[in-house]
């Protein structure tokens, strides 16, 4: 636990870019309410390795949003369902089975489906506030934080100096 | 762009997917194993295992060695072992999730092989105690001692006697109730008062015009009176005479009932041939029975893998939503413009080695969804110069393509079967063995819906029989045996009917008519024999019920005599009564010659 928000703690108050940090997140959101093992995963890899994401920011993403994933199951049938099972959009499902590719990505299950368009509606105003939220955290939290005993003790900690080090010397 | 593209990445991404591709090509072969034997022991409810699973990706294909499927019911046998398995798979549907199998080669299917351990996957259940052999193959042979009738005639509820006491019990019960009855009706002593009152009349008429005038009037009341009792005594008669006439009927259905108990008495004496009229019913019913048990529990294994995507294959016209599964939501099918089932093997070459030999077959369009193939699934398996048999053929079709009209059609064929040492009949008291013979066979069998229907014939032909036992001295036996052992050719037909559940077996052949007709004489003639006697010492039995069922009748009948007399004697009253008081037409002429002044 430590870890985790020791990471979080190092990737907030990094030099690291805000839109680094949030669309690190928004992919994870992504790829972390969708079930893990879909078509379009190997996108948001791809995604992920290519662009400059941060990848702390997406592992704890993962992490997070896995188990969001569970929780919000129903809603995700929900949504999937109205929208395979809409008369207007019938055609359009139906053109699409027939392709094979379609068909692997598993667009006509009910759960892949709503979760695909609840975290493709999501991605960008999440990321958005996203951005704001850290700048905001940057200019008005950041020096309280560091200023507190829980912070000092991470910054004391073994695994800290470890994290900080890594990173000059990424960086560096 | 530098800032938001690292190009390095592209190259981790390639190095992750290369590593995902390489666990998937290392572990595939396992992983198939390991769902063939899962989803196998599932569906069979014993251990299917599998000695390896081979997996190639150019071409697709699948090749599975040594499939041993344990018999549920006998755990350290394989119901079914092969050999080997191959099949290409169509890779483009196979990325679609469906398993499309063009050529599927099945080799060294073998049946009932033993295993060194159990398969059994929930503990067996205790074995069940050893009936003993029921009594099959055994004939009803007719006996042929003559039974004691004496101790028969003592023992047996006979229709003769039983008829004889109730009607004498009814006869004593009717003449009570007349005996009784004609106490109550007018007699003697009415009409001695009707004469009395005449004389009275007679006397007041000589007391001038005023007794004449009461006369009449009494008079009229009289003939009132007497006319009432004639008609109840018409009544009583009438009443009487029919139910003499029931009396009658019931004492003539008593003559009758002798000739029934005898006949009765010699079918249950076995006395009859009758009992031989169906031998090949008695020898071979069972048998075909247990067949078509066996054959019908074969296709109900069989039929959950052909209805078992009968939901899926529902007709797709609009979308479909399957059945949900919690955690997993649900999948939505939709109308295809090519449909074709989650499995289709379209020809599998199978070769099964049986005792026999070998037998190569050839199955078309194998799928658990035909409604949405479209075509039923076919077989064709045959053999020739094998052990025992010159050639053997079936042919089948099952087809669900309509799940509501299932429809299964099975045409067997084998030439040229070798009889060797078959026993017909196990019977102790008459043995029947083919020793040697040859047999052609036909079959045919239909199921539709729950509507079983097969038919089968078989001709034997080249027939050595043997027949008894060697220090047989029982004369119906031996004259079944002299009949039998001549025999070179036989027909045998059969026809079952009913559902897989319940059925009727028939069986008919050349032997009923031979039994027939070895054993008809004999038997015929102890029948009548049996028959004679029983009818000396029936009759000698029933003589004197019958002689006191007469004389009851008789004495019945003079009460009949009594009515008559009483109905005589009051008709003879009221004769005196209008002759000598009552005119004949009106009042235009009074009685004693005196004519009215108008």
């Amino acid at each position: 636990m430590i870890k985790l928000l020791a990471r979080l703690l190092h990737v907030l108050n990094s030099e690291t870019a805000p839109g680094q940090i949030s669309l690190g997140v928004c992919l994870a959101m992504v790829a972390g309410l969708t079930p893990l093992l879909s078509l379009h995963n190997l996108f948001i890899l791809l995604l992920v390795c290519v662009l400059r994401a941060n990848l702390s920011a997406f592992l704890l993403g993962l992490a997070l949003f896995t188990g969001f994933a569970y929780l919000l199951d129903p809603l995700f049938h929900h949504i999937g369902l109205a929208l395979l099972t809409a008369p207007p959009l019938e055609s359009f499902w139906t053109s699409r089975y027939q392709s094979v590719w379609w068909r692997l990505e598993r667009f006509n299950n009910s759960i892949v489906m709503g979760s695909v368009v609840f975290s493709a509606v999501m991605f960008v105003p999440f990321l958005l506030v996203l951005n704001l939220l850290i700048r905001r955290y940057r200019e008005y939290v950041l020096l309280w934080v560091q200023r507190t005993k829980v912070m000092q003790l991470i910054k004391a900690s073994k695994l800290y100096r470890a994290y900080s080090s890594l990173s000059a010397w990424r960086h560096g | 762009m530098g800032k938001w593209i690292r190009w390095w990445g592209l190259g981790v991404f390639v190095v992750v997917l290369g590593l995902m591709v390489a666990v998937w090509v290392l572990c595939v072969d396992r992983w198939i194993k390991e769902l063939i034997e899962d989803v196998g022991t599932k569906a069979v409810g014993a251990k299917v295992e599998l000695d390896a699973a081979k997996v190639t990706l150019v071409p697709a294909g699948l090749a599975l060695t040594r499939l041993q499927v344990t018999d549920p019911k006998a755990p350290m046998t394989n119901a079914v072992e092969v050999a080997r398995i191959r099949m290409g798979l169509d890779s483009l549907n196979l990325l679609g999730r469906k398993v499309i199998i063009e050529e599927m080669i099945v080799d060294g299917v073998r049946l009932g092989t033993p295993r060194t351990v159990s398969g059994a996957v929930v503990p067996t259940p205790p074995p069940r105690p050893e009936i003993e052999p029921s009594p099959r193959l055994t004939i009803p042979l007719p006996s042929v001692e003559v039974p004691d009738v004496k101790k028969i005639l003592a023992e047996e509820d006979l229709e003769t006697i039983r008829l004889i006491d109730s009607l004498n019990d009814d006869m004593t019960r009717e003449r009570e109730a007349w005996e009784k009855r004609l106490k109550e009706l007018p007699g003697k002593e009415q009409v001695t008062g009707y004469r009395e009152r005449i004389d009275a009349i007679t006397k007041a008429r000589k007391g001038g015009l005023e007794g004449v005038l009461g006369g009449v009037g009494e008079a009229q009341a009289l003939k009132q009176d007497i006319e009432r009792e004639i008609d109840s005594l018409r009544q009583a008669r009438t009443e009487f005479e029919n139910t003499l006439s029931l009396l009658r009927t019931r004492l003539k259905e008593v003559q009758t009932a002798p000739p029934r108990d005898i006949q009765r008495l010699q079918t249950k004496y076995n006395l009859s041939p009758q009992g031989l009229a169906n031998v090949s019913q008695a020898l071979l019913g069972p048998e075909i029975g247990n067949w078509v048990r066996t054959g019908t529990e074969w296709y109900e294994r069989l039929k959950p893998f052909l209805v078992r995507a009968r939901a899926a294959g529902a007709e797709r016209t609009k979308a479909d939503v399957q059945q949900p599964l919690r955690g997993k939501g649900v999948d939505v099918v939709f109308q295809e413009v090519d449909p074709l089932p989650d499995f289709l093997a379209r020809t599998a070459k199978v070769s099964v080695s049986l005792e026999m030999g070998d037998l190569a077959g050839t199955i078309q369009n194998m799928t658990g969804d035909q409604p949405t193939l479209g075509k039923p699934m076919t077989f064709r398996f045959s053999g020739d110069r094998l052990t025992g048999v010159k050639s053997v053929s079936l042919d089948g079709t099952m087809n669900h393509v309509v799940p509501e009209d299932p429809k299964t059609l099975l045409d067997l064929q084998a030439r040229g079967y070798i009889l060797d040492h078959v026993s017909v009949s196990r019977d102790d008291r008459w043995p029947l063995v083919l020793k040697t013979g040859l047999g052609d066979v036909n079959m045919q069998v239909e199921l539709k819906g729950r509507d079983l229907i097969a038919s089968g014939a078989a001709d034997l032909k080249n027939l050595q029989l043997s027949a008894g036992q060697p220090d047989d001295a029982n004369r119906l036996t031996l004259a079944l045996s002299s009949a039998v052992r001549d025999i070179s050719q036989l027909s045998i037909q059969a026809h079952v009917k009913g559902t897989p559940e319940q059925y009727v077996v028939r069986v008919s052949s050349d032997l009923d008519r031979l039994v027939q007709d070895a054993v008809g004489k004999i038997v015929s003639d102890l029948a009548a024999t049996f028959g004679a006697d029983l009818q000396n010492a029936l009759s000698k039995k029933i003589a004197e019920p019958m002689r006191q069922l007469q004389s009851r009748l008789s004495g019945l009948e003079s009460i009949s005599g009594e009515l008559t007399n009483r109905l005589g004697r009051h008709a003879d009253i009221l004769k005196s009564l209008a002759d000598k008081h009552l005119p004949a037409k009106g009042l235009k002429d009074l009685p004693g010659g005196l004519k009215l002044p108008f």
